[in-house]
This record gives structure tokens, C-alpha cells and sequence, in this order.
């Protein structure tokens, strides 16, 4: 194999390893599945469940079959595409998933254009005035954000802005998105509560991974060597810890899609996280399976992602 | 070397910063040493159970009788706060010592020995983390029951792989380091290299995600209560009370103001602690 | 807080006032009963303005609202017989209709149904109304209404109330517009239980619930689970005063702070469950009030007599002794409940006996018992789950008042996933939550004959069996109402369910609805709201 060839090798690589992850965490999560109490007839009729109710109905589900052969359907269906039928409400899984995937992607995707560039600023600011005023201002606004519970900041904001002063809605469902300034109220208040929050921990990981490197000695040489501190940052220091903030920023990001229960709950926004809460409360098997697919796969893709960034911007990584 | 390191470790420090510094990492102290003696002393000191209720009121504002206000059902929040020291002092260090611990120490060993080794590891801590973590809870109180030690452990099994993925990914880029180069040749042992090579160029950042885990455990602490993993009523930890008296809020309760800042000044006194400790740490490991 | 309201004015007087005058009290009597509570006259004056307004005025006819309730999945259906949840409800009472309804104070309305006859409560004949139309166009007939019926028999279906449904042995055609239903014993009750909401009519055949045709006062327009559902006024609708609404959006909003919130800042306009501690931040606005009603939930402590400790009667005696009423009343529910005497039948019911005095809280007495049951000082854990409302609360207040006699009980809060099904019933001691049910006779048939399904301290009464058939086929109120009153005496004195407190539902209400009445079905007039709330002008 060519020299040059030699990271494509990695890459796809890594792909392949993202897939065999994909089928252990499908399994793990079935089998935590299984461990959970009670199963979706019983929790259908909920108080109603007497046990001739709960045969019957489970019966009537398919649900007699054995759960590892349900997990052997649902996964065989998958490799075709197909994510089954819920079976709580007898609706296919993407259809369900659809709607609420896309509102979650557009929450996280604007989230992050907001916060990424925000954050490596913040960072990269701190850490090269390490030890400023600047920098432990910015190191405790960061740390009192993060430390406010984030269902205490949500609804907060939701108190002042909505209920007091009426400025936004406290509900991002069914908000006029047609117009731009009707977009921008709807998505306002979940995206600052969220953007804040993924930032601050962001800043924090970028600060700590720069001046991490600026005290190896190259950079030190190239300090002392009389380079600009800017240069030495962008030019040398950066680069060499783009690897540790890659994996941060990809460890916060992937948390946008299926970690936001709190922010779709507060403001009711219809995504996934909920979708997922759903599921499992109702051991809608299909369709728990497929959340938790649809969050490794986000995952997965941002750690791939944030690996292979790291191999690239790493030329010894790469040999 | 050990001239240049010390000479990085002052050049952005001036030493008129340097008592500063001091400064800020005692008060960080002292604040985590009161919190400290609360958690082991507080309940002696607490004016009334906290479980009980002493006001036919609710949410009632600060008073000389009830110096913190009452709670939701009208249980007097100083107590409750004392109690709660406990919890959330005690369990969230418990859980960050071990998550920390557990993630350097694998992160380490699996950047140095690298190869199947590191994959293996690392898919198998990706798998546990593609584990909701809502679903992962229901299956330890499903599985194995509730007490204080399934809590820590539990919180500590949902931050490892976190904490391995930020220390594997500082170690691999150490690792590539001529001086580790240099010292494998010397033909060092695997625990050599990482106790002595890595692990302290490695520790500044560590620390800081140390400080920053801590924050998502203290919070995270009273999600998993609400699924009846860990504490139990009448006690709460810190997030628990912000919870339950949530809807004071609006009201401008100090039922729910002043465990938030219980909760503010513990996490903020870690991290302020943890920001001025590394240049003195770094200084002792060489 | 503003200046209009004397401060030891609340929320829950407004609901007072308000029903005092729905009771059709003159002003005079109210501003004397004000008088008396210390109100000066002035103040009263206020008050009664606004809480006229809430009762007195004309239905204007148009716009459209957004309601919210408080629970909501991918669970959500459109299909009545597996109908479980508020949001469930609320979307089946605009798009269907049943034969009954119940209305106001418990009296039962014609809906579908143009006659119910019987003579010995065996046989019943269902005569329908004609001309009524599903929203596809279909006529509704005899063959709807025994399908839709028939539905609740087969397992498969999945219905809440196949165990009720299970009674009715015969449902058949007689012509187009009339049916004949044979119970298998005689149920004087049965129009009541056709007013449940799980026994609308669907039409003929319908297998798929992706949409709703029914005949109700709204069309379907919209229905995504677990997110929201639209409905827009039905032009063919059989009753020719309603709806007045246009169109109403229904959602869940699943967080109590967010609930009232969103009703606050005027995004929704009616919100169910509101919490009673919320009142305090709801006085004094003018945009929105608070509607409540006790419709007889309750959340119990359930002491299960086949297993230690419950077996020992003295152990339930002392527990009963334990039990904070008035303390339950006042700090978990902020006064917004009735207080009970461990029986099902709550002060609403036309059937409940005053007589029955609710046990005293006497820790004294409590550690006696429990000293002759040989129990005092043992740990004693008590399960508890936010799933059944306000138990953790209720089960502090009961650990605090054993912690002062010695008494050691432990809260074991465990998760709300999968309450329902691996403690409730289950456990030696565990809370249970119970919703309301139109009559004593289907309360004591879930929940206290000795084959109950849920029979939530296992208790068993030969008579008391004996007495439920006894009643549940008498068509003399007078003496059904007798037997109904011994039977909550022996359900007080002999089960181990302990009811310390009924509690109440309040909605939050924004001023501009009108029409919004209280219901003995649950809060947001059963669930019925959409066809009988207008927008004021």
C-alpha cells in the first residue's frame, strides 16, 4: 500500500469498526431491554391489566414469540431498511421517528453552528491569556453556567421571557415558523438554554487541551524563538490539540440528539429524546431499538469523526 | 527538559499572579472543607428533622424561625440543606474519584498498548455508552435494587466511557511523543510509561475534565433519584431539593434559590480549586 | 399579589363562591357567608363580580383554542376501547359520542342513546337517535352501536373495560334504530357505565385508528402521538347548539411548571392538573383562574392482609390511627381535597354516607396497636412511586408521625416505569391511585368484592359480596342507597386500604373561555370540554 493511501486505510477502518459497535450496542440494548420488568401489554393496559387481558392482548401482538427471535425479526428488517411496526400504536417506527428526527436534527444543527465557533473562540482566548483577568472570568462564568440544573435554567428562562415579559412563546409546538422572525422566536429560547449549557463544558476542554500543548517543547522552542503568540497558538499549538478538542466537542454534540429530554420537555418540543422516553416506558421494542440506533449512530459518527480528525491533524498519528 | 517545563509552566504566570492563584485555589478550599464538615456535621446542627412538617405554609419567605424559608410541603430548609450536604458532598466525590480513576487508568494503558487492545476497549466502553442512560438506570433498580452504593457506581458507569475518550485521546497524542519514543526503547515497562511519561503531561487537562464530570454528577445525582435509584425520601441531595421545589420558583422561593447556590458554591469551588492546582502538582511529579 | 383581594383570599374561596352560586345562592347569601369569613364587604363585592363572570353569560359562537393536559406518549390512540391517558380522553370526547353522558352533579343525559328502557335492569332496549350522521357521512345505526359494544369482549381488542363489558351477555340488533342488551345479572347501573368514555360508538367495521370517523362534534384534521391533535367543528353535528369552537388544537404538556406556564404567557388557554401549590401564582391575574372539582380520586396506602405485616388486624388499626388527614389535606394537597374514611365512595357521589366518620390521628392510640401486634420498633418499609400522585409526600407525612411513636416505616420510592405492574398490588405496603368511577357499584367491583381485579388489600366479605348483587339489580334508589352506606362501613372498618384524602382536580383557565363546568368524569369537564367552551369576544 502507497505511504498516501495510508490514512484512507485508517478511515475506513474506523468505519468498519463503527458498524461491528453498531450491532454490539443493538444487542446490549435489547438485552437491557429484556431486564426491564413488565412488558408492553401489561403496560398498555396499564391498570387494567388483569392477567386474561394481558394474554389475550399479548397473544393478539405476536408478543408470544420468543424475544430473542423478536430481535432476530427486527434486525433482519433493518438490514432492508425496514424499522418495524411500534407496538404500542401499531404505526411503522419511521414514520414516527421522521417527523421527530428531523426536529431534533435542526435543534442540534443550529445549536451547534451556534456554540462551536463560540466555544473554540472562548477557549482559545483563555488559554492564551492563561491566567488573566480575561481568562478567569471566562473560567467562572462557564463553571456557574454549567452548575445551574439545566431544567432550573430552562424554566427560568421560560418565566422571564415568555410569562413576564411576553417577548417569546413558552411553547416551541405549533409557533408560527412560517415567517423568519416567527422561526427565530420559536427556536430562541431551546437553543440559548441548550447552547450554553454544550459551550461552557466546550471552553473548558479547548482551554485545557491548548495549554496542554503549548508547554511541549516545540512550542516552547518556537516561543522562545521570538513567534507572535498568536502564531505560536494557531500555528503550532492548535493543531496538536485539535485531537483532544475534536473528541470533546463530538462527546458534547452527540449529546444534542438524544440527551436533550429536559429542554424538549420544558419548552414541549416534539423530538426524539421523548420519543425514546416513550418507548421504553412502554417496552415498545421496535421502536426503542431504533431510537437507540438513531443516538449510536449519531455518536458514532461525531467519535469517528472526531478520530479521524485527529489522525489527520496528527502527522505521527498517521504512521 | 525539566528547566524548560518548569520555565513554560511560570512564562504565562507571572509570579505576581502566582499568589493570586494561591489565593483562588485556598478560597476553593476552604469553601469544599466547609461543605465538607456539613456533610459530616450538619445533620447534629439541623434545627428540625427534615422530613418533617413544621409550617402550615409553603414556600414561606426567610424568617427567624425558619432561617431559610420552608419547602414545598412546609418542611424547613435549612435542615434539609444540612441533610443534604451529605448525599451530594459524598456521593458525587465517591463517583467522580472513581469515574476519573477508571478513565485515566484504562484511557492510559489502552493509548500505550494501543492495537486490538485499545479497539476492544474502546467499542466496549462505546457500546455501554450507546446505552440510554434513562434506560441504563431502570436496569440497575431492575437488576440489582437501590442503595447509596449502586448510586455511586451507577453514576460512575455512565461517566467512565466519557472520561476514557478524553484521556485516551490526550495519552495517544503524548504516546507520539519523542520522549515516550525514546523511553520505549529503552525497553520501559507499559506501567512505566504511563505513570511516569504520560500521565503527568496528561494530568493538566484530566483535571479539568474532573472538574467539569464532577458539575454532571452532582446534577445527573437527582435525575437518578426521581427513578428511585439512591436517595430516599425524606432525604434529598441538593438537585433533588431545586427539584421538588421547582415550582417556587415563579414565587421567588428560597426554597429553591438556596440549594441552587448550595449546588453553585460547591461545583464552583472544585473547579476554582482543580484551575490553581496543576502548576503545583506538575511541579512535584518531576 | 394586588390590592383587589384580601390576603387570606384564595383561589380555592373563588371555587367556592363560584359554586355556591352555580347552586343558585342570591347575592345576599353569598356576601353573608363572605361576612362570616371575614371578608369586608367591599372585597366581596369584587369577588362576586369575578366569580359571576366565570358562571353567567351568553356562548358566542367561533374562534379556536389550544388546550393542553399533562400526559401524553406514542401510546396515544384514537381507538376508545384502549383510551387510558387525559390526552386520550380529550381527543375521543370531540371526535366520538357515546349513547350517555354525564354531566354536571352526576345527572345522566341522553346523547346517542334517544331511550334507555328496562324493567328488570336484566334486558335492557337501546332506542338511537335518527339521522345522525358519522363524519364520512354514514348514517349512524343499530349495527355501529352493537359492533362498537361488542369490541370491549374480545381480548384481542386490548380495552380497558373488558372486565365491565364482560357483564353485558347479549348485544344485538333489533331493527335500525334499536338494540337489546342482556347482562348476565341484573345492573340498574348500566346507562351510567355506557357514559364511560371508552364506550363510544365507532362505525361498523372500523379496524383502522389512524384517524377518527365518529360522530362527534369535531373532525379529525390532525393526530401525531405523543405530539398533538386538531380537531375542526363538525357541520352535520346531531346537536344543533354546539360546538361552538371552530377548531382546538389538544396537546400534553408532561411538566406541571411548563403546563402552567405556557397557560400564563396565553400560548394555551385551558391546562389541566394544574398543581395546587400553583394557585398562590395564579392569584390575583385577571388572564386566567382556577377551575376545581373533586370527582373523587384518590391516592391510598394499601396494606395487603394476606401478607406480614397487614395479616395482624392490629397492625391496619394502628396504621389507620397514623394517618395524618388533616395534615395530608392541608400541606400535600394544600387543602384542595376532601378528607376520607378509608372508603372508595367520595362526597360527591350520591351514594355517599355522611355518617362515616373519618378515624382521628392518635399516634398514642396507633402505638398501642401496634405494640399488641408486636411490630413497634421493626422496619417496616412502605413502596411509594411518583406514579401514584403525591404518595411519596403522603408516605413522609406517615413516616414522620411513626418516627415520634417509635414506629420505624421506610419510604422505598421506586420508578414510575412499570409501577403499575410490579408493585401495585404487589407489594406487603404500597400506595395505589385510583380515578374516579361514576358509581359505587363498579368502585366495589374493581376494587373490594372478594374476585375484585384489583382488590388492593386482598380483602374478602362473603356478605359484603352478597350485598354488592343486592344492590347493583335494585331499581329503588332508597334502599340501594341504604346498602350502599353499610357497605362503605364495612370497606372503612374491615379492608386494609387506608383513603386519607379525595383529592381535587383544578384546570387552569384562561378568562376569555367560557362554559368550562365541573364534571364528575375528571377535571377539564371530563374530558369533554372541546364541544361545550366558548371564546369570549
Amino acid at each position: 500500500m502507497s505511504p498516501s493511501l495510508l490514512p484512507w486505510y485508517y478511515v475506513g477502518q474506523r468505519f468498519a469498526i463503527a458498524l461491528l459497535t453498531l450491532l454490539i450496542i443493538s444487542f446490549t440494548v435489547f438485552f437491557a431491554t429484556q431486564l426491564l420488568p413488565g412488558d408492553v401489554a401489561e403496560i398498555l393496559l396499564g391498570q387494567a391489566a388483569t392477567p386474561e387481558a394481558v394474554a389475550g392482548l399479548r397473544e393478539a401482538m405476536g408478543l408470544n414469540a420468543p424475544a430473542l427471535s423478536q430481535y432476530a425479526g427486527w434486525l433482519a428488517g433493518l438490514a432492508h431498511g425496514d424499522l418495524g411496526t411500534s407496538y404500542a400504536n401499531r404505526m411503522e417506527v419511521s414514520e414516527l421517528i421522521s417527523g421527530r428526527l428531523a426536529n431534533s436534527l435542526r435543534l442540534a444543527g443550529v445549536t451547534t453552528l451556534i456554540s462551536v465557533p463560540f466555544a473554540l473562540a472562548l477557549g482559545i482566548l483563555a488559554a492564551m491569556y492563561r491566567g488573566s483577568a480575561l481568562d478567569r472570568a471566562i473560567s467562572i462564568c462557564t463553571i456557574s453556567v454549567i452548575s445551574v440544573p439545566e431544567f432550573m435554567l430552562a424554566t427560568l428562562a421560560v418565566l422571564v421571557f415568555a410569562v413576564w415579559l411576553g417577548w417569546l412563546p413558552a411553547l416551541s409546538i405549533g409557533g408560527n415558523a412560517d415567517t423568519l422572525g416567527g422561526l427565530l422566536k420559536t427556536y430562541a429560547m431551546p437553543v440559548i438554554s441548550l447552547a450554553i449549557g454544550v459551550s461552557a463544558q466546550m471552553v473548558r476542554m479547548t482551554r485545557a487541551a491548548v495549554i496542554e500543548t503549548i508547554q511541549t517543547p516545540y512550542v516552547e522552542m518556537a516561543l522562545l524563538k521570538g513567534a507572535s503568540r498568536w502564531r505560536m497558538v494557531i500555528g503550532h499549538a492548535l493543531p496538536n490539540a485539535i485531537g483532544p478538542i475534536a473528541n470533546a466537542i463530538a462527546l458534547s454534540l452527540s449529546y444534542l440528539v438524544g440527551g436533550v429530554i429536559i429542554v424538549e420537555t420544558v419548552f414541549n418540543y416534539p423530538g426524539v429524546a421523548k420519543l425514546m422516553v416513550d418507548a421504553v416506558a412502554t417496552r415498545d421494542l421496535p421502536l426503542i431499538q431504533s431510537c437507540a440506533m438513531i443516538f449510536c449512530v449519531s455518536y458514532l459518527s461525531l467519535i469517528t469523526l472526531a478520530d479521524i480528525v485527529a489522525i489527520l491533524s496528527n502527522p505521527r498519528l498517521r504512521r | 527538559m525539566t528547566l524548560t517545563k518548569t520555565l513554560a509552566a511560570v512564562l504565562p504566570t507571572p509570579g505576581r499572579l502566582g499568589y493570586r492563584f494561591n489565593l483562588a485555589g485556598r478560597t476553593g478550599l476552604c469553601v469544599i472543607a466547609f461543605w465538607a464538615l456539613i456533610a459530616v456535621f450538619g445533620p447534629l446542627m439541623s434545627p428540625y428533622a427534615p422530613g418533617e412538617i413544621v409550617d402550615w405554609d409553603y414556600f414561606s419567605p426567610m424568617s427567624g424561625q425558619f432561617w431559610l424559608g420552608t419547602d414545598y410541603l412546609g418542611r424547613d430548609m435549612l435542615s434539609r440543606i444540612l441533610m443534604g450536604a451529605r448525599y451530594t458532598v459524598g456521593i458525587s466525590l465517591a463517583a467522580v474519584a472513581i469515574t476519573v480513576t477508571a478513565g485515566v487508568l484504562l484511557g492510559m494503558t489502552a493509548a500505550v498498548i494501543g492495537g486490538w487492545f485499545d479497539m476492544v476497549l474502546s467499542r466496549l466502553l462505546d457500546a455501554l455508552n450507546g446505552i440510554p442512560s434513562l434506560l441504563f438506570g431502570l436496569v440497575v433498580v431492575a437488576a440489582v435494587g437501590s442503595s447509596i452504593p449502586v448510586l455511586v457506581l451507577t453514576l460512575a458507569a455512565i461517566y467512565i466511557p466519557g472520561a476514557y475518550r478524553y484521556a485516551r485521546a490526550l495519552a495517544v497524542n503524548i504516546n507520539t511523543m519523542d520522549y515516550v519514543t525514546v523511553a520505549r526503547a529503552r525497553g520501559e515497562t507499559t506501567f512505566y510509561l504511563a505513570t511516569r511519561e504520560i500521565f503527568p503531561n496528561i494530568l493538566g487537562p484530566v483535571l479539568a475534565d474532573l472538574g467539569v464530570r464532577f458539575i454532571f454528577i452532582v446534577l445527573v445525582l437527582s435525575g437518578l433519584s426521581f427513578l428511585g435509584l439512591g436517595v430516599q425520601p425524606p432525604n434529598a441531595d441538593w438537585g433533588g431539593l431545586v427539584r421538588e421545589n421547582l415550582e417556587g420558583m415563579s414565587l421567588g422561593a428560597p426554597a429553591v434559590i438556596f440549594p441552587s447556590v448550595a449546588i453553585a458554591t460547591l461545583t464552583i469551588s472544585v473547579n476554582m480549586f482543580i484551575d490553581n492546582l496543576p502548576v503545583k502538582i506538575r511541579d512535584r511529579s518531576e | 399579589m394586588t390590592d383587589r383581594l384580601p390576603t387570606n383570599w384564595t383561589s380555592r374561596d373563588d371555587a367556592m363562591v363560584e359554586s355556591a352560586i352555580r347552586r343558585g345562592a342570591t347575592r345576599r347569601d353569598l356576601l353573608r357567608m363572605l361576612m362570616a369569613s371575614g371578608v369586608g364587604l367591599a372585597a366581596g363585592g369584587t369577588l362576586l363580580g369575578s366569580a359571576s363572570r366565570a358562571v353567567a353569560a351568553t356562548p358566542v359562537a367561533g374562534g379556536s383554542i389550544r388546550a393542553a393536559g399533562w400526559s401524553a406518549s406514542t401510546a396515544d390512540t384514537l381507538d376508545p376501547a384502549k383510551a387510558s391517558l387525559s390526552t386520550d380522553y380529550a381527543r375521543i370526547c370531540a371526535f366520538y359520542n357515546r349513547l350517555t353522558f354525564l354531566a354536571e352533579g352526576g345527572a345522566l343525559q341522553m346523547e346517542l342513546a334517544e331511550e334507555i328502557a328496562t324493567v328488570d335492569a336484566k334486558t335492557w332496549s337501546i332506542k338511537l337517535k335518527s339521522g345522525v350522521q358519522f363524519h364520512d357521512g354514514k348514517t349512524l345505526s343499530a349495527d355501529d352501536v352493537v359492533y362498537s359494544l361488542s369490541r370491549h369482549l374480545d381480548e384481542a381488542t386490548g380495552s380497558k373495560v373488558h372486565s365491565i363489558a364482560a357483564q353485558m351477555t347479549e348485544i344485538a340488533k333489533v331493527d335500525e334504530l334499536t338494540l337489546r342488551i342482556v347482562l348476565a345479572e341484573a345492573n340498574a347501573d348500566l346507562p351510567t357505565i355506557l357514559a364511560l368514555h371508552h364506550f363510544m360508538i365507532i362505525a361498523d367495521g372500523t379496524t383502522d385508528f389512524s384517524t377518527a370517523n365518529g360522530t362527534g362534534p369535531f373532525i379529525c384534521e390532525a393526530f401525531e402521538p405523543g405530539v398533538k391533535s386538531v380537531g375542526v367543528k363538525n357541520p352535520n353535528y346531531f346537536k344543533p347548539e354546539g360546538p361552538y369552537l371552530d377548531s382546538f388544537e389538544f396537546i400534553a404538556i408532561a411538566d406541571n411548571t411548563a403546563r402552567l406556564n405556557a397557560l400564563m404567557s396565553g400560548d394555551i388557554q385551558l391546562a389541566g392538573a394544574i398543581s395546587p401549590r400553583a394557585l398562590r401564582m395564579m392569584e390575583g391575574q385577571d388572564a386566567v383562574w382556577a377551575s376545581t372539582t373533586t370527582v373523587g380520586n384518590y391516592t391510598d396506602l394499601n396494606i395487603r392482609l394476606d401478607m406480614e405485616p397487614g395479616s395482624k388486624a392490629e397492625f391496619i388499626e394502628g396504621m389507620k390511627s397514623l394517618i395524618d388527614r388533616e395534615l395530608i389535606r392541608k400541606s400535600v394537597l394544600r387543602g384542595l381535597g376532601d378528607i376520607g374514611n378509608d372508603q372508595p365512595v367520595s362526597p360527591a357521589s350520591r351514594y355517599y354516607n355522611p355518617d362515616l366518620k373519618p378515624r382521628a390521628f392518635d399516634p398514642e392510640k396507633a402505638k398501642h396497636h401496634f405494640e399488641k401486634a408486636g411490630v413497634l420498633g421493626a422496619e417496616i418499609p412502605m413502596v411509594a412511586s411518583d406514579a401514584a400522585a403525591s404518595s411519596v409526600d403522603m408516605a413522609t407525612v406517615v413516616q414522620q408521625a411513626g418516627a415520634q411513636i417509635g414506629m420505624k416505616l421506610k419510604v422505598d420510592r421506586v420508578p414510575s416505569d412499570g409501577y403499575w405492574s410490579n408493585y401495585w398490588l404487589k407489594a406487603p405496603i404500597h400506595f395505589g391511585h385510583i380515578n374516579p368511577r361514576p358509581t359505587p357499584d363498579i368502585l366495589f367491583s374493581l376494587l373490594y368484592a372478594s374476585d375484585a381485579p384489583w382488590n388492593e388489600s386482598h380483602w374478602k366479605s362473603e356478605k359484603f359480596d352478597g350485598m354488592l348483587r343486592e344492590a347493583r339489580g335494585m331499581l329503588d334508589e332508597e334502599k340501594r342507597t341504604a346498602i350502599y352506606h353499610e357497605m362503605q362501613a364495612m370497606v372503612s372498618d374491615g379492608a386494609g386500604t387506608v383513603i386519607p384524602a379525595f383529592m381535587a382536580n383544578v384546570d387552569g383557565v384562561s378568562s376569555n373561555l367560557g362554559g368550562l363546568k365541573p364534571n364528575p368524569l375528571g377535571g377539564l369537564m371530563g374530558f369533554a370540554f372541546a364541544e361545550y367552551v366558548w371564546l369570549k369576544d
